[in-house]
């Protein structure tokens, strides 16, 4: 059953006038992707309003906690061969990740992706540990839009936002810096993505702010020298990275070969490989069954156990922006979103859908620095499946 | 209050039009580095003899200092593939064991005061400095760090720079090779079956 906008103690999706002017203060702020495909991308015609109760019950206690549920994940994954298997892991890189894990290697950030409506406990849909976005639009923009707007006398003074990111962002750096001595920070993005650029550009702007020396290179053009070492366009050695680029996809490219070899720490660090990994909601599942955050799930070779759910949604271990998600019904399989991805296999989890506001089906995104809660970012979608055409929404707290 | 509670906006303002612009190539003079501004007094010997007779080290600590200056001029010094590049930029270049021509050091970095730690001569970087001495350079008769920072102007008794200027500087190599990665992202963006065929968003989610 899908709840319906607008009863007592559910999250209230208002409309609102939008700052004249808006686009020039985006560009003011080098804010280059709020409209994609001539489609809005960033919307504030209207905003979602939560009760503080809901997001520090509902939404951060949860976050910490899966993200500890999530660590003993790792933990279990890593001293089990037969696991690695199960989350796609390439066996000539299991001890890349495993060290990493050994070694203590510091994270910066993830986004856990919420169903929640105001009511009862938000449900977990995946865990986007390794590359997340929409970190600008969270930490700094949609900041602005509440400032903008309390200061234009629109939104009332005491509402607040849960929105910590960009200063949680900025004392993590600090803290990466002192455990990271000596290196200087490379930032890495493909090219041709200006979403990307600005995500990992706004990332530079707060290590910057922590006083890190920092660079920036595309992934295409890292280069490595005859000892193996990886290189910038400068020819300068890389000795510290973040990447906003998917382990999976560098553990097969020609360069994974080198991993592990070069003396690089990374941010996030290889250890990650295994959150960001659908095969880690049916590992949940498995260790901590009917916690009330979770969503019942499966892995293929388990799908008898799925036989009570009259409804599962299929997906790929690994993927991004929603992509190749379907829906099977009694052994139907319906597709919702077509993609790239699926050649590792899939996960099943019992279907429960997004709550709907109006037209709109909106998913939560709530942030973690390290292993501190640290804000939320809202999307909608026409689809029931939030795919990168999804609209990005500010929220309050009042 | 549960969000930021100032942000440094004048950080986040970003140039009219201008989206991202990569430093200079070559050594990257750089313009002005970012950060806290904790300055620190140091000088700048251009020999064993004018550290034991200009700073608090011993001579054994300004042999010592000396020796460590010259492996991270080898190590980070900036390089060129021939001389008459290096010759444009800093006058006097040699050519290093790996095949590069780089300038000759002009002197290292001890600072004025030192506490007991960092007299030791194993934990302190004694950072190489090099003078810029391209006529017509803004940057002409400056002395230098590997990294492009400027220190000040030859030949001064002391200088007072950043704290980062006396941090080691990356070590710069020679590539041989590019394009190891990017590979899957590249055939992932080339289906077509989506919205998102147009391939400007990105890897993240």
């Amino acid at each position: 059953m899908v709840p319906e906008a607008g009863e007592a103690d559910l999250v209230l999706r208002l409309p609102i006038g939008e700052r004249p002017r808006w686009q020039e203060r985006a560009q003011e702020f080098g804010f280059h992707f709020h409209t994609m495909y001539g489609e809005p991308y960033w919307d504030e015609s209207a905003y979602y309003q939560f009760s503080l109760e809901q997001i520090e019950k509902h939404i951060e206690e949860p976050t910490e906690e899966i993200h500890q549920m999530c660590l003993e994940v790792v933990a279990k994954v890593l001293e089990d061969e037969e696991l690695l298997r199960h989350f796609c892991i390439p066996e000539q890189h299991w001890d890349f990740v495993r060290s990493s894990w050994k070694n203590g290697d510091p994270s910066l950030y993830s986004r856990l992706d919420f169903a929640y409506c105001g009511q009862g406990p938000a449900k977990l849909y995946e865990n986007n540990a390794d590359t997340p976005t929409s970190l600008y639009e969270t930490g700094f923009w949609q900041w602005l839009w509440l400032q903008d707007n309390v200061d234009r006398r629109v939104l009332p003074l005491q509402s607040d936002q849960f929105n910590s990111l960009q200063e949680k962002l900025v004392n993590r750096f600090r803290d990466l810096q002192f455990l990271t001595p000596g290196r200087e920070l490379h930032f890495a993005c493909c090219k041709d993505t200006e979403e990307d650029r600005g995500t990992v550009q706004y990332l530079q702007d707060c290590a910057s702010e922590a006083g890190i020396a920092n660079h920036f290179v595309f992934m295409e053009d890292i280069g490595c020298d005859a000892d193996g070492f990886f290189t910038d366009m400068q020819d300068q050695v890389i000795t510290w990275m973040f990447k906003l680029y998917p382990w999976e996809f560098m553990f097969r490219e020609e360069f994974g070969s080198l991993l592990g070899t070069n003396n690089v720490r990374w941010l996030e660090p290889p250890w990650k490989a295994i959150l960001s990994n659908k095969a880690l909601l049916p590992m949940l599942w498995k260790l901590f069954p009917g916690h009330p955050n979770l969503l019942p799930s499966f892995f293929e070779s388990e799908l008898d156990k799925a036989a009570d759910f009259p409804e599962l949604v299929k997906k790929p271990i690994f993927s991004r922006e929603g992509a190749n998600i379907s829906i099977v019904r009694a052994g139907d399989v319906q597709l919702l979103s077509d993609g790239p991805y699926g050649e590792e296999g899939y996960i099943y989890q019992a279907m429960h859908p997004l709550p709907k506001f109006g037209k709109s089906f909106t998913l939560v995104g709530s942030w973690l620095v390290d292993d501190l809660a640290a804000g939320i970012s809202i999307r909608e979608d026409e689809n029931m499946v939030t795919q990168d055409m999804s609209r990005y929404l500010p929220h309050i707290i009042l | 209050m549960k969000r930021t509670k100032n942000i440094n906006l004048a950080r986040m303002r970003k140039g009219r039009g201008v989206s991202f612009v990569l430093r200079p190539l070559a050594i990257g003079v750089a313009a002005a580095l970012v950060g806290c501004s904790s300055d620190e007094e140091v000088k700048v010997v251009s020999s064993v003899e004018d550290c034991v007779d200009n700073t608090q080290l011993d001579e054994v600590q300004c042999e010592a200092a000396y020796q460590r200056a010259l492996e991270e001029a080898e190590r980070t010094g900036p390089k060129y593939a021939n001389l008459s590049q290096c010759e444009a930029e800093f006058g006097n270049c040699r050519e290093s064991s790996s095949g590069f021509w780089m300038p000759l050091m002009t002197g290292f970095m001890v600072a004025s005061l030192l506490d007991n730690d960092r007299r030791h001569y194993s934990s302190g970087y004694y950072n190489p400095v090099y003078r810029y001495s391209a006529s017509g350079s803004r940057y002409y008769d400056r002395l230098m760090t590997a990294d492009g920072q400027v220190i000040g102007r030859y030949g001064k008794s002391s200088y007072t720079v950043d704290k980062r200027a006396m941090d080691p500087k990356p070590k710069v190599t020679k590539t041989v090779s590019r394009g190891g990665f990017g590979s899957v992202a590249s055939a992932k963006s080339s289906w077509g079956g989506g919205r998102s065929s147009s391939g400007s968003r990105g890897w993240g989610g």
